[in-house]
């Protein structure tokens, strides 16, 4: 075809001077991005362990450490409240709970309670039972 | 596929950059007038035969010797100016003034003289059809692949390379005539 013979003669152009030099430069700016980007995953990994390390003692301090109760013995040679018992000694600790009974009594009422004293009238001792 | 080739990308394989630059002298203006021819954009086609090199060096370890070298560096060129021209798309086109303006700093490695008014017809042309048919046509008529060499390149059955190696040509007829009958061309 005619028309595709004028194609071959369309102004056909050359590479720059110095293209090579050009190819090389980009080729060495990628190769140095390329070896960036491993350091910094290396640095940002180590980091993130780093602050989970951390983390992990803190919370270990301030909010997973358990104080072991007091024992009786112990309050009245007065040693404060917050000293801790070593969990190892294979002592019986025990326990203080304060609990609340007002729940617990089912006839409980707000209001004026009737107290009943128990009075002797008698000084008889006998122990047979009248009808 | 040359053994002078084969070896050549081997050693790039290898990490060998000074075979690597010999790969660059054999195919650079090759590939910077392929890319012009299909950009139209000098600056743009040197821009992008960089980049084609700098991806032939980092994939050389992809490359399998069941196509000729020329064939791969085509494809990686080709499929760079295919998404640069989507790119281009989206971009505001640039004056006519500006474009004269840099066609005469192009012509300064250049291997003909200035277009004349029919050839200059013929790249407007060139430049209006569309990058799905200029590829081949460009890649045929102007580079001298075969079909099955350019159905490589573009990864495309021959038979659709064809087709449209086909309907590329009739398209710049098409337009030459009605440029010529129009009276544009100057002879």
């Amino acid at each position: 075809m005619e028309e595709m013979d004028l194609l071959k003669k369309l102004e056909k152009v050359k590479a720059p001077p110095h293209f090579e030099q050009k190819v090389m430069a980009r080729v060495s700016l990628r190769k140095k991005a390329a070896e960036r980007r491993p350091a910094a995953l290396r640095l940002s990994l180590a980091g993130a362990f780093a602050t989970l390390l951390i983390a992990f003692v803190l919370l270990n301090i301030f909010v997973l450490q358990k104080k072991a109760p007091v024992g009786v013995a112990d309050i009245k040679k007065g040693a404060p409240a917050a000293e801790v018992v070593p969990a190892a000694s294979g002592q019986i600790v025990s326990v203080i709970e304060t609990l609340d009974y007002s729940t617990e009594v089912r006839s409980r009422s707000n209001g004026a309670q009737t107290i009943y004293l128990l009075e002797q009238v008698s000084y008889t001792t006998s122990k047979e039972i009248l009808y | 596929m040359s053994m002078d080739e084969h070896e050549l990308i081997r050693q790039v394989q290898e990490g060998n950059e000074a075979a690597f630059g010999q790969i660059v002298t054999a195919y650079k203006d090759r590939i910077v007038n392929y890319l012009y021819q299909f950009t139209g954009d000098y600056q743009k086609a040197v821009e992008l035969a960089q980049e084609t090199f700098v991806r032939v060096y980092f994939k050389a370890g992809q490359f399998r010797p069941i196509a000729p070298l020329s064939s791969w560096i085509y494809a990686i060129a080709s499929n760079l100016a295919k998404t640069e021209m989507k790119k281009a798309r989206r971009i505001p086109t640039v004056s006519l003034d500006e474009i004269a303006a840099h066609e005469v700093g192009q012509n300064a490695y250049s291997e003909d003289p200035v277009d004349s008014g029919l050839l200059k017809n013929l790249r407007e042309a060139l430049s209006a059809l569309h990058p799905r048919y200029r590829l081949p046509v460009v890649l045929k008529d102007m580079e001298g692949f075969s079909q099955e060499e350019i159905a490589q390149i573009l990864k495309k059955p021959v038979g659709t390379i064809k087709a449209r190696i086909s309907r590329g040509r009739r398209f710049l007829k098409t337009r030459l005539e009605k440029a010529v009958a129009g009276g544009k061309a100057v002879l």
